[in-house]
This record gives C-alpha cells, sequence and structure tokens, in this order.
C-alpha cells in the first residue's frame, strides 16, 4: 500500500521521514539487522548503543532472564568507548545518514566529567551523528546512571553539562519515575526532546538458591509487560512539556505504536522486540501507515497528542 | 571464524519425537541450512504463547544443506522446549540464522578428540561430520549423566556407536576403522566399561594415555568444558569449546550473553563465540 499520509516528524531539530526509532541497546548498532531489512531505507532514526569516553566492561553473567512476556537485563553499557566505537561503526552509520535514516549516538556516564568528556569526544569524532541522547537513566550501573536522573536537580544538572558542548539536538533518555517533574527540569536545562521511559528497575530470585536469576540483586525490566505503563507516562509527561517526546516500552505492533502518539509521542522507538522479532520494525512502520491513513488524517502529525478523554 | 549474517527463514517441522529421556530430535526443512556451518546455532520462535517472547536457540547435529533440511537434538529444559517438543509434523515457524561462528578445523596435522557431555552432543555430532568430511582422524567421547539419557544416533551415523550390542572395547565404525568411540555415564548405567561410573573427562584421560592428539574439540556443561580445557591444555593441544547462554537476540544486538575473557572483559557468546578457544576464556 502507498502510504497517502505524510508520515515525517521532527523530534526536537532531528528530521525523522518516519516516526519510528530504535531503542538503545536493543538493535545494536544497526548493522546486526542488515540481514533482515534494509535498515538505512526503513527506519526514521536508529540510537545506538550507550557509550562512555573510554571503554566499559559490562556486568557480569548471567545478564538476562525471561519473565511473562517481559525480559529483564542487566548488560551495564559494555561499550568499546567512544573511539572504539566510531573506528568500529562509524562507516556504516555514516552509510545510514547517507540513505535517509537519523543516526542518534546515546552518551553514557558515570559522573558529570564523564558525561563532559563523552560529549565532547562525539562532537570531534562523530559527524554522522544527527543528534545525541543521554542516558540518565540505566539501571544496572553502580554510579551514575539512573542516579544521575533520580530527582530533578540531578537530572538538570547533567543536560546543563552537556549542553554548551554541542549545537546538535539533545534528547535525554529518562526513568521511569516523576517524568512529568523531571521533564520540566530537562525542558528548562535546554533539552531538545526526552526520550522514555528507560527499564523497569525489577528483581526475579530463583528460590532453590537465593540467588538473583541475573548477576545483581535488580535488572531493568523490558518488553510487552511494560507497555501500558510506560504509555500512561508518556501522557503524563507530555501534559508537563512543550518539547517533542519519543516513547519507549513494550511497542511490538502498529498498534502499541500507534497509542504511544495518542497519549503524546512524536517519535516511537522499538526496543525488546528487535530481539525476538528481528523483522518487526518494518511491519509495525506499514501498520503505523494504516493506521493513520484509517484515521483520515493526511499528516501523523495531526495524530500526536490526539488521546481523547 | 567471521560471523555471517543472520536473517528470518521459515520453518516446517519434518520430524520431532523423543531420542532419549527428557530430549528430542527434530528435523526441519528451512532454506535455513543453505548458509549455516557446523558449530552455528539457530534460533527458533515457537508458535502458541505470546507471553514467553524469546526464542530457543539451538545447535545442530546433521544438516543436508542440498535438501535443505537440519537436525536438531535439544534438551526439555522449560517451558519453551516442552513447547518446541509438541510441535506436530507439518508446523511451521520462523528460525533466524546462521548464529555465531562454526568450529574450525585443526591447525596440526594428527587426529582429533571430540569430548560432548550431555545436550552438549549435537554440535560434536556436527563437528564429527565435518572432520570426517575432511578425512581427518577423530576419536569420540561421549558422556551422560545415566543410560537412559544416552541419545543413541540413527545408523548412518558418522560415529555409529548404535545400540548396545558393542565390543568391549569401546565403539567403533564410520569410515575410519581406527577410530575409538568411547560413551560413559555418571552412574555406570551404560558404557564403554560396563558398570564403571565415568565422566566424559575419565574417557577422555584415558584415550590421551593411549594416543596423541592435535586439536580437542568439546561441548557440554561448563565444568566439564572447563575440565576438558584443563586437561587438554595440560597436554599442550589446542581445544575448541563450544559455550552456552540464554540469549536475548542471538546475532549481537542486546549484549546479553556474555561470556568472560581471560585478558578481562567479556566477549558475545552469539556473536564472537559460541566455539571459543579455550585459551581466551576465562575458566
Amino acid at each position: 500500500m502507498v502510504s497517502t499520509v505524510s508520515m515525517a516528524v521532527d523530534l526536537g531539530g532531528i528530521k525523522m521521514r518516519n516516526p519510528l526509532n530504535t531503542a538503545s541497546g536493543t538493535f545494536g548498532n544497526g548493522v546486526q539487522f542488515e540481514g533482515f531489512y534494509d535498515v538505512g531505507a526503513t527506519l526514521g532514526a536508529i540510537t545506538c548503543k550507550g557509550v562512555a569516553a573510554e571503554p566499559w566492561d559490562g556486568n557480569p553473567a548471567p545478564r538476562l532472564a525471561e519473565l511473562p512476556s517481559a525480559i529483564m537485563n542487566s548488560v551495564g553499557l559494555q561499550n568499546p568507548g567512544v573511539e572504539g566505537f566510531v573506528e568500529r561503526y562509524g562507516t556504516y552509520l555514516a552509510g545510514l545518514r547517507e540513505k535517509g535514516c537519523q543516526v542518534i549516538c546515546q552518551i553514557a556516564g558515570h559522573s558529570l566529567d564523564e558525561y563532559r568528556r563523552a560529549t565532547e569526544l562525539f562532537e570531534e569524532l562523530a559527524p554522522f551523528a544527527s543528534g545525541f541522547e543521554v542516558n540518565i537513566s540505566c539501571p544496572n550501573i553502580a554510579a551514575g546512571g539512573a542516579a544521575m536522573g533520580a530527582t530533578p536537580n540531578a537530572a538538570a544538572e547533567v543536560m546543563s553539562a552537556v549542553r554548551p558542548l554541542t549545537d546538535r539536538p539533545v534528547i535525554v533518555k529518562m526513568a521511569p519515575h516523576d517524568v512529568a517533574e523531571i521533564g520540566r527540569a530537562l525542558e528548562a536545562a535546554g533539552a531538545d526532546a526526552l526520550s522514555l521511559i528507560n527499564t523497569i528497575p525489577g528483581m526475579a530470585i530463583d528460590v532453590h538458591t537465593r540467588r538473583s536469576r541475573v548477576a545483581r540483586p535488580t535488572a531493568g525490566v523490558s518488553g510487552p509487560a511494560i507497555h501500558a505503563i510506560a504509555v500512561r507516562m508518556v501522557w503524563e509527561c507530555a501534559q508537563a512539556v512543550r518539547i517533542p517526546l519519543c516513547g519507549i516500552g513494550g511497542v511490538a505492533s502498529g498498534t502499541d505504536a500507534a497509542e504511544m502518539i495518542l497519549a503524546g509521542a512524536t517519535a516511537v522507538s522499538v526496543g525488546t522486540a528487535n530481539l525476538y522479532d528481528p523483522t518487526c520494525v518494518p511491519r509495525i512502520l506499514s501498520e503505523l501507515e494504516q493506521w493513520a491513513a484509517e484515521q483520515g488524517v493526511s499528516d501523523i502529525n495531526e495524530l500526536i497528542g490526539a488521546f481523547e478523554c | 571464524m567471521g560471523t555471517d549474517q543472520a536473517s528470518q527463514h521459515t520453518f516446517t517441522v519434518e520430524l520431532n519425537e523423543p531420542a532419549a529421556e527428557g530430549v528430542y530430535r527434530m528435523r526441519i526443512r528451512s532454506s535455513v541450512a543453505h548458509a549455516m556451518r557446523p558449530g552455528q546455532f539457530m534460533n527458533l520462535a515457537v508458535p502458541g504463547d505470546a507471553s514467553h517472547v524469546l526464542r530457543i536457540p539451538l545447535s545442530f547435529s546433521r544438516i543436508d544443506s542440498k535438501g535443505g533440511s537440519v537436525e536438531l537434538l535439544y534438551a526439555l529444559v522449560g517451558e519453551g522446549t516442552r513447547r518446541l517438543s509438541q510441535m506436530a509434523v507439518g508446523d511451521t515457524s520462523t528460525v533466524v540464522g546462521p548464529c555465531g561462528n562454526g568450529w574450525s578445523l585443526p591447525s596440526g596435522e594428527g587426529r582429533a578428540l571430540l569430548v560432548a557431555g550431555g545436550i552438549g552432543l549435537p554440535p560434536i555430532l556436527a563437528c564429527a561430520r565435518m572432520l570426517a568430511q575432511e578425512r581427518i582422524g577423530f576419536d569420540v567421547v561421549v558422556g551422560a549423566r545415566t543410560g537412559s539419557m544416552v541419545v543413541l544416533p540413527d545408523s548412518d551415523e558418522v560415529l555409529h556407536y548404535g545400540g548396545v550390542q558393542l565390543p568391549e572395547n569401546g565403539w567403533e565404525g564410520g569410515y575410519d576403522p581406527d577410530r575409538i568411540v568411547t560413551l560413559t555415564t555418571d552412574d555406570g548405567t551404560l558404557g564403554s566399561v560396563p558398570g564403571k561410573k565415568m565422566f566424559a573427562t575419565d574417557g577422555m584421560a584415558d584415550l590421551l594415555r593411549r594416543r596423541s592428539y592435535a586439536q580437542v574439540y568439546t561441548c557440554g556443561p561448563t565444568p566439564m568444558m572447563a575440565a576438558v580445557a584443563r586437561i587438554a591444555l595440560d597436554h599442550d593441544i589446542p581445544c575448541q569449546v563450544s559455550m552456552e547462554r540464554l540469549m536475548g537476540c542471538g546475532f549481537g544486538a542486546c549484549s546479553c550473553c556474555n561470556v568472560a575473557l581471560a585478558k578481562g572483559g567479556y566477549a558475545l557468546c552469539c556473536q564472537d563465540g559460541p566455539v571459543f578457544d579455550a585459551r581466551e576464556l576465562a575458566w
């Protein structure tokens, strides 16, 4: 079906040809999906795996447990550092840009200084980046991560540290709590857009061994089970801020993506579904287009926040 | 060996039946068969329960790349494999593959020694076929917890250790009359030395006293592989190990299946493995 609906959206200055993005950490850096479909010709944007100034080993094994309609992971942002990342993936990611797919690089850090250094390195080494996503919400690292995004002040401090270092759009990846209050603080600190939600901290205990099913006591829950929670938080945040949102959480169908858009998301990231259904993005995109057409609009932007209550 | 690009294929079940206690043998017809190398794995979706989101990663024991069929042996370890065992002949689903790298041929001249433990058997059978095709001599140790869990191969199996009516000195056959196939069970209920409680590593140590080897290949429970690797490296024999991890994707997207490296840091089992040089891993 040739779409009659304009699907292009603007995520805080990142011009996407359609609203579909990928959730960081669930999509490798795109190249792993080239055997499934043409990534650069399909997605509006990809968000790369979180990268810090220096390489991180990540957490010990096991990092994964399966839950009903969900998984929990404790990867802990294993990454090769900005230089290693650019060396390995720079050429591929530049190619995605040429095909019209925006490339969002995710910045990780343990401290304000580390966020600054990673941003500076990206700014210098990654001309292919359309914009950045600052991860202040990883539940799986001991310092930084979610701790940096736990309060409005702490979150704004990270945003204020990064803001002067780049003119490219900056998105902040938010933790799944107090999204209205923290969203307002991030908007005031200069964020161009917000993405939410990150995984929800959870626990899974092996009752026979009395130990965690992953190597740390807690880990991040994702997948279809958290979708309704994510939609609610996107809606709450959308009431509180004027900057655009990228909705993330358990999106596995066009209907799921449409819910995010109605709740107030400008863009929608597909996460965990990429892992178990690696061809899902083209399907979700066509389902989303079909839904927009059925809604009788000529532009998908007319449906952002069009939830009626 | 580099990682091949995984893609999604449909599959049709051609056979799915018990092979031993808690073990099923499944044959699928799928275009993925054209792309797989011995030691690689594939990630199967089991239809019928949307609440179990993850696929099931399985290595294969035999492949017919011309005919387009793949034979799998899998243990019933959880709800996913239990539902896989209920797929009927003619049922269809999808499979992602090829995943990971495969076995490498021995770097030096000489015989290879293959050590399989429990449900580590399928990639060892695939390895045996690879070596037989290359006319590389090899001996095999197959270990299981107990006799009822031993998978008896088909009549045309390369290893040809089928059945319990076997020569006392070990199970021999296939293309190589010199081949020694040793079966061990932890409880001694079945084995090449009748009644003797033996681990696969005991069978391995016995063969190492009788013959010299250029390469060891192993797959099985992690403690067994750690012991096999240690014995091999003590004898200065290179050892390839096929690791197992719970996997999110199977093709390098999620970084959930990490394996600790001797030099520090982690590799990903799905992308950098599942076959590793034993010296590279932190045991």
